[in-house]
């Protein structure tokens, strides 16, 4: 019983893992719905763009500073935050400023085509070659009465839970999330109060890229591999929001790990018990999207919105 | 526009006539053979695609730099399908109706080749050395099969031959598979029920979908069936995710690999993890003695192909053009489609590649069925175990 016990916890400790990666991906896509109604499909990219250059800035540093460490990781992470700024900056200005008066639909539309830019364009640069990216924990593990943590996971896991934390205080707490929330209620009326709406814009895709940004530099070592289809991660981290609440961002983590935790009990002790379950692991994730939505078709988190038409 | 309509039936009818009377094969002059090829350039294979389809384009160059095949220059048309069974099937029509190709060669991925079967069937026409190690392409009972002439060995005999080489070691062993639920995946499980069937024993089976990224749960399982051996089923990235899933656990069984595990980057990845790790092979090693990777790196040399194209990909590209240019010289000078087929099966024996000994005939269209064993070791792949049936 107790191995049985320890089994699972294992499989969830991952699950938690593999879902804060998810989390912080639909953390990215809520940031923008919240203000602007609108669903970035290309945040899976702007993950991978992330895991690009942060591999090229600590490649530079250790060629410059010899073997890569801790110091070189910290370095790495911040450049890529600061190009995610400008990026999330310029990508604003590009897609989401000359449409903003467009149907949102077409600006999701956008957001499509980007994402498959951004993957021809990353494909020019790096090469045909997949790169191997270091962990900056080398394998390095804890453990805990047999159940085995790795540093990155435990990493992953804190800057998950920081980031929803950080931006859940902004977005209900300060002027500026406010200020968003009001944006995406009705954008003339938030002008006309007073709010520079096109900052909002641009802050809020700074956010998403910045988020990005972070999952990106996290999930390139735990992936083992860094291609231009790592964005496609962002198609499974879809689900994790509309799961948690899209538009709620303590959903965005309870929809992940909970995603995270499935994927990973379910090939695991579930399969190695019940033959069954080896056949839906696929779609299992799906079964457990829709039913929820069933009963809280918002989500688990999510609050119904009524609008005034 | 009478006369125009005239003047099209005309054309039309001198087109059929020229289409029926079999004079000329599509895609033949007397000074060029076209042939149609589907690579991934742009897709998730796109790395091995560039590199395969740049391989074959060196060997057909230098081919045609001496004159061609019977005073023919190859030229190949190369059709970007991104891996995709769908854009592959419209890739080889355009080739096959627009481009008027002779033959289809080294279409790339097993699931690509899977999808245009019907096509060959249709239109009568070969596909020389696809870029797959699945063993379903040489199995004679499916749609297509006598049109196709599959190179390297099987994944079924990959898996089969691994099982034999453990079984040989340790008899009482316990075996487990961590496979991708795929073509791939369904072809090595096919070879792992016969070995199953011939040693009389049962492989415990972990699956899991293209994409994952976290193998705690497979891991946990094998290491739950006490499995000393775990074959893996995937590509680059799932093996090197699995080995350090298992070091991290304290879990140290004999993995081994179906041949796309074979890439350098497993090792360079997995680092301490992967130490040790064997993988199944079908060709000689790009840069090791064997006369054929010697002459693959004159080649390069003489073709001045930058140093981080040339590798196993690379080489494979060239063996498949190999192959190809064989079979278009047994062709003869009257080049047909029916004398293409004719002359790769009197291919026997056939030992000018970096492959085992080639054989094909009427009833065999299987190139190679032998595997040898490469491990890890010090961070070098070794061979440890040569060619087995």
């Amino acid at each position: 019983m107790n191995s049985l016990f320890t089994e699972i916890s294992q499989e969830i400790v991952s699950g938690i893992a593999l879902g804060s990666i998810y989390a912080l991906i639909a953390l990215g896509f809520i940031l923008i719905y919240k203000a602007t109604e609108v669903v970035n499909f290309a945040q899976g990219e702007l993950m991978m763009v992330g895991a690009y250059v942060n591999f090229f800035l600590i490649q530079s540093f250790t060629s410059s500073m010899g073997a890569p460490t801790f110091l070189t990781f910290i370095l790495g992470l911040l450049g890529s935050i600061i190009f995610a700024v400008l990026f999330g900056w310029f990508l604003d200005l590009i897609i989401n400023r000359p449409m903003k008066d467009e149907p949102v639909f077409s600006i999701i539309m956008a957001t499509i085509s980007i994402g498959i830019v951004l993957r021809a364009i990353v494909g020019l640069i790096a090469g045909p070659m997949s790169l191997v990216p270091k962990s900056p924990f080398g394998g390095a593990h804890i453990q805990l009465s047999g159940i085995i943590i790795s540093i990155l996971d435990l990493f992953i896991i804190g800057a998950a839970i920081a980031l929803v934390a950080v931006f859940y205080y902004f977005f209900n707490k300060t002027r500026w999330g406010l200020a968003m929330q009001a944006t995406s209620e009705d954008p003339i009326a938030a002008e006309l109060m007073g709010v520079p709406v096109n900052k909002v814009y641009s802050l809020v895709w700074i956010f998403a890229a910045i988020v990005a940004a972070v999952s990106g530099v996290l999930l390139a070592p735990r992936a083992a591999i860094l291609d231009t289809n790592m964005g496609f991660l962002g198609l499974k981290a879809f689900p994790a929001a509309v799961l948690g609440g899209f538009g709620s961002i303590p959903g965005a983590i309870v929809g992940g790990v909970i995603l995270g935790i499935i994927e990973t009990v379910s090939m695991g002790t579930l399969s190695f018990h019940f033959q069954w379950v080896k056949e839906i692991n696929d779609i299992i994730v799906w079964i457990v999207l829709i039913a929820v939505l069933m009963i809280r078709p918002t989500g688990i988190l999510g609050t119904e919105e009524i609008k005034k038409v | 526009m009478k006369h125009m309509i005239k003047s099209m039936i005309a054309i039309l009818c001198v087109t059929m006539i020229g289409c029926g009377s079999g004079a000329k094969s599509p895609g033949v002059t007397d000074a060029e053979v076209v042939i149609g090829t589907t690579s991934d350039l742009s897709g998730p294979a796109k790395e091995l695609g560039a590199l395969i389809t740049g391989g074959e384009q060196m060997y057909i160059n230098h081919i045609n730099s001496q004159g061609g095949v019977h005073g023919r220059k190859i030229k190949l048309l190369v059709e970007d399908a991104q891996y995709n069974p769908q854009k592959t099937v419209v890739a080889v029509k355009k080739l096959i109706e627009k481009e008027q190709v002779f033959s289809l060669f080294a279409i790339l991925g097993t699931s690509p080749t899977e999808a245009i079967r019907s096509l060959l069937v249709e239109n009568e026409i070969p596909l020389i050395a696809p870029e797959s190690q699945s063993g379903t392409m040489s199995d004679l009972s499916r749609p297509g099969s006598k049109y196709i002439f599959s190179t390297e060995v099987g994944y079924n005999r990959q898996g089969e031959i691994m099982v034999n080489w453990i079984m040989n070691q340790n008899p009482d062993a316990t075996i487990g598979v961590i496979y991708q639920d795929d073509d791939y995946g369904e072809n090595a499980l096919e070879g792992l029920k016969n070995a199953e069937e011939k040693h009389g024993i049962s492989i415990q089976k972990e699956s899991f979908q293209r994409g994952t990224t976290d193998f705690t749960g497979q891991v946990g399982n094998v290491m739950k069936g006490g499995c000393d051996y775990v074959l893996i089923a995937a590509i680059v990235k799932e093996p090197i995710i699995i080995m350090k899933t298992a070091a991290a656990m304290g879990y140290k069984p004999q993995f081994m690999g179906f041949g796309p595990t074979m890439d350098h980057r497993v090792g360079l990845a997995a680092g301490k993890a992967g130490e040790g790790f064997i993988s199944a092979n079908g060709a000689y090693m790009w840069n090791s003695d064997h006369p054929s990777a010697v002459e693959y790196r004159e080649l390069c040399n003489q073709y001045e192909v930058p140093e981080k194209m040339r590798g196993m990909y690379h080489f494979y590209g060239v063996t498949a053009a190999k192959v190809l240019v064989e079979g278009l010289t047994r062709a003869g000078e009257n080049l047909s489609r029916t004398g293409l087929i004719k002359g790769m099966e009197s291919i026997k024996d056939w030992d000018e590649t970096n492959l085992p000994p080639i054989t094909w005939g009427p009833n065999d269209r299987q190139g190679s069925d032998q595997a040898m064993l490469i491990q890890i070791k010090n961070g070098k792949q070794i061979p440890i175990a040569g060619w087995m049936k």
